[in-house]
């Protein structure tokens, strides 16, 4: 009875006091070993990646950061909705740390799920300065589990960041082993013919693309909460348990497509979100994003967490099992992906003279197994305006006499007809789940509990995604960072933006500081993200009510593509006076401009 | 709706509604759509009278759990249920056997793939339709209800004496997300 009394005293003065909690974070030079090559690196509070903070919703956090580098350093809170002066990016929230100092972060916790924090300063982040977020909800959630885990996903580099950036800025296609070879055109040639081969490679050439620039970052080790393949981290379970894994991808520049063979996985988070349920036996984790998933192991064995890289250049791997020590089989990486001429539709700079030689096949006979997801109401989402640098005028000079000579039924198609309303059609990309069965798409996701009522956005912006490879600037509407205005919002509209993918490359991009509701033709049920993949050729939707005043950073997650420039700052105009006063504050004492 | 879509609809609902009758409804069921309460009651028991009801237990549905989330009943136990969906999305609650209710969740899948479970909406019309073999997604047995977000409906169910009873929501994905409540046998 008394307990009982001072329980409800204490309920009573909760909503008075709050919750505070209080962390503190050391930012340290740390030693990191994937099991394939150790280096140092940089960590928190001694090591990468860094602990995993545990908030509650409602509470007001006091996050003690000190710098223990000889360089300045900053922590973001990736996907959490804060005070921007608090969201950690230097040039833009704020100063930054620098060396020795101590920096107090204040902020309330509004949301819950799976997030996770990094530097914002340099390269620090891909050299391990990463943690995991784990919120727990004010009520009860909407699943059942027994258990959880973090899997923290990571492409471990044995070079430092700054040194793979100044490689790439020299050579682009450094890092990028799976050119095609000589025997490879040969090969080509028996299956499709000389001419279309020369031509295929001719109209690659154009582009300064290489058909295998899926990664344009191989040779990393993949780490599962900071272990390589061979150090296999373990999580332990006892049958019949529903385990909750919170996936996080960490990585520097790095998709993976995850399986965990014999186990059906049904997503019920992404980026923090609930989402309705979906039953799939593998899916795809964009740079940046977080999915969480229930598994039920119901035999007493071992099972493997496999993460292959979206180029098949690299992967992670980690075991679930009853027991330390036990082992599942690691399946082998499966063939690399191959961009098709359908991943180049969104290319406006393409040489017609070239066009001639294009493998039509790629793109027409898509068409034809591709149109099975035609019915999707998500489709609504899709343009293919991406398309109108194409111009079909030009087709009446194509030169059809080459193409009598082709094999309609050799052209690169994906495997099995593969359809995905995010991808182009025919693209090379499409992922397929390895045991032929389902695989997530972002049409899938659908908001468990709406946060936003629907309504019309108040105005569109194009953001046409951007690159020149050859040089490896990377931009956006064709202008890098440090040549851009910042883009202007007013506090209280709701924005669509309209992304073009204009590049070869897979870009997650990631508005600071308010929600992205991805859509994926759902209307109100449209799922709210951090972070929207945009595939190659593709045009992507999403909306933003513009509900935090301040100035937040925008760019492509990829850590060399926001270096080299695809990044936007936005500054929201009008809101509460008190976040505008900071705001100009802010400005005047600005200084660094890290990515 | 366009001509040649409404073919492609139709022939997609003819196409599947052969899947659907080779589907987990292929033993065991003299009653036909009748379903998994004639077919498995010796497993789960039997639909009831309410007026041989000893008592009423309320279960409300959210998204995506029950309140509760667990029942004891006494073996041979008649149990009115009066089920409520508090949720925003369309739930079922569904007295049976796990494995009973793996093969139900396929049925699921197809009302899903179909249409007719649109999130929080259910479009009974298109349970209605024929499916061209006189069978349709009625979704009619007497040991389940399939309700729209604040729907309420009744069942009266005479459990058996004993064994592996789960009330269960077989929408794709609920099941797995954990909306399930055990049966405990006093």
């Amino acid at each position: 009875m008394n307990t009982t009394l001072l329980a409800g005293i204490a309920a009573l003065l909760l909503p008075v006091i709050g919750l505070a909690g209080e962390y503190s974070l050391t930012v340290d030079r740390v030693k990191i070993d994937t099991g394939d090559f150790v280096k140092t690196g940089i960590g928190y509070n001694g090591k990468s990646p860094g602990p995993v903070l545990r908030f509650r919703e409602g509470e007001e956090v006091s996050i003690n950061v000190t710098n223990n580098l000889d360089e300045m350093t900053s922590i973001h809170w990736h996907g959490l909705i804060l005070p921007f002066d608090q969201d950690g990016v230097p040039g833009i929230s704020f100063p930054g740390i620098r060396p020795g100092e101590t920096f107090t972060y204040r902020f309330p916790i509004q949301q819950a799920g799976t997030y996770w924090f990094h530097s914002h300063s340099g390269f620090q982040e891909p050299d391990g300065a990463y943690g995991a977020i784990v919120i727990e909800p004010e009520g009860r959630e909407p699943f059942r589990y027994d258990r959880e885990y973090v899997v923290q996903l990571t492409d471990k580099h044995p070079h430092s960041g700054d040194r793979i950036m100044r490689n790439l800025k020299m050579i682009p296609d450094y890092y990028n082993r799976q050119q095609q070879t000589v025997g490879e055109f040969f090969s080509d040639v028996s299956e499709n013919g000389l001419m279309n081969t020369v031509r295929d490679r001719i109209a690659w050439g154009d582009m300064r693309m290489m058909k295998a620039d899926v990664e344009d970052l191989q040779g990393f080790t993949g780490l599962i909460n900071g272990k390589g393949p061979e150090q296999n981290w373990t999580g332990l379970f006892e049958p019949g348990e529903r385990i909750r894994l919170r996936f996080i991808n960490s990585s520097a520049m790095t998709y993976f497509d995850i399986r965990i063979p014999g186990l059906d996985m049904t997503v019920v988070q992404a980026d923090g979100n609930n989402v309705q349920p979906v039953n799939v036996d593998e899916f795809r984790i964009g740079v940046a994003e977080t999915y969480d998933v229930i598994v039920r192991p119901r035999q007493a064995r071992a099972y493997t967490i496999f993460a292959e890289s979206m180029g098949r250049s690299g992967y992670a791997r980690a075991t679930l099992a009853p027991e330390e020590g036990l082992e599942a089989d690691v399946p082998q990486l499966r063939e690399p992906a191959r961009l098709t001429m359908a991943d180049m539709g969104g290319m406006p700079g393409m040489d017609h003279g070239s066009m001639a030689g294009m493998d039509h096949g790629s793109m027409d006979m898509s068409g034809t197994d591709g149109m099975s997801g035609m019915g999707d109401p998500s489709m609504k989402g899709m343009d293919h305006s991406g398309m109108a640098g194409m111009d079909h005028s030009n087709m009446q000079e194509m030169d059809h006499s080459g193409m009598a000579g082709m094999d309609h039924d050799s052209m690169e198609m994906p495997k099995g007809g593969a359809s995905d309303p995010f991808y182009a059609k025919g693209s090379g990309l499409v992922p397929v789940a390895a045991n032929g069965g389902k695989f997530l798409s972002y049409a899938d996701l659908k908001a468990q509990n709406p946060l936003y009522e629907d309504r019309e956005p108040t105005r569109e912006i194009e953001l046409r995604l951007t690159g020149n490879m050859e040089r490896y600037i990377w931009s956006i509407n064709g202008v890098k960072y440090e040549d851009a205005d910042p883009i202007r919002l007013q506090y209280g509209e709701r924005v669509r933006f309209k992304f073009v993918n204009e590049t070869m490359m897979t870009h997650p991009m990631h508005l600071h500081g308010m929600w992205s509701i991805l859509e994926v033709g759902a209307g109100q049920w449209n799922p709210i993200k951090h972070t929207v993949s945009v595939q190659p050729g593709t045009t992507v939707y999403m909306e933003t009510e513009v509900d935090e005043p301040g100035q937040w950073a925008f760019h492509c997650h990829l850590s060399y593509h926001a270096a080299a420039g695809m990044f936007r700052k936005v500054i929201v105009e009008g809101g509460p006076e008190s976040a505008q006063a900071k705001a100009k504050a802010g400005a005047t004492t600005e200084e660094g401009g890290d990515a | 709706m366009s001509a040649s879509k409404f073919l492609v609809a139709a022939a997609a609902i003819s196409m599947s509604a052969t899947a659907f009758a080779a589907g987990a409804h292929g033993e065991g069921h003299g009653s036909g759509r009748s379903g998994h309460g004639g077919g498995h009651g010796a497993a789960t028991g039997e639909p009831g009278k309410a007026s041989e009801a000893s008592r009423t237990i309320t279960v409300e549905m959210h998204d995506n759990y029950y309140e509760p989330d667990s029942i004891e009943v006494k073996p041979g136990e008649t149990v009115r249920f009066v089920v409520q969906n508090k949720g925003n999305l369309v739930h079922e609650f569904n007295i049976g056997t796990p494995a009973m209710h793996e093969a139900h969740q396929k049925e699921m899948m197809m009302m899903v793939e179909h249409g007719i479970i649109q999130g929080g909406t259910l479009n009974r019309d298109m349970m209605e339709m024929d499916m061209g073999n006189g069978k349709a997604m009625k979704h009619n047995d007497p040991n389940s209800v399939l309700l729209e977000p604040g729907q309420s409906r009744e069942v009266v169910w005479k459990f058996s004496d004993k064994g592996d009873i789960e009330f269960a929501c077989n929408v794709p994905g609920h099941y797995q997300a954990g909306m399930y409540g055990e049966v405990d046998f006093d």
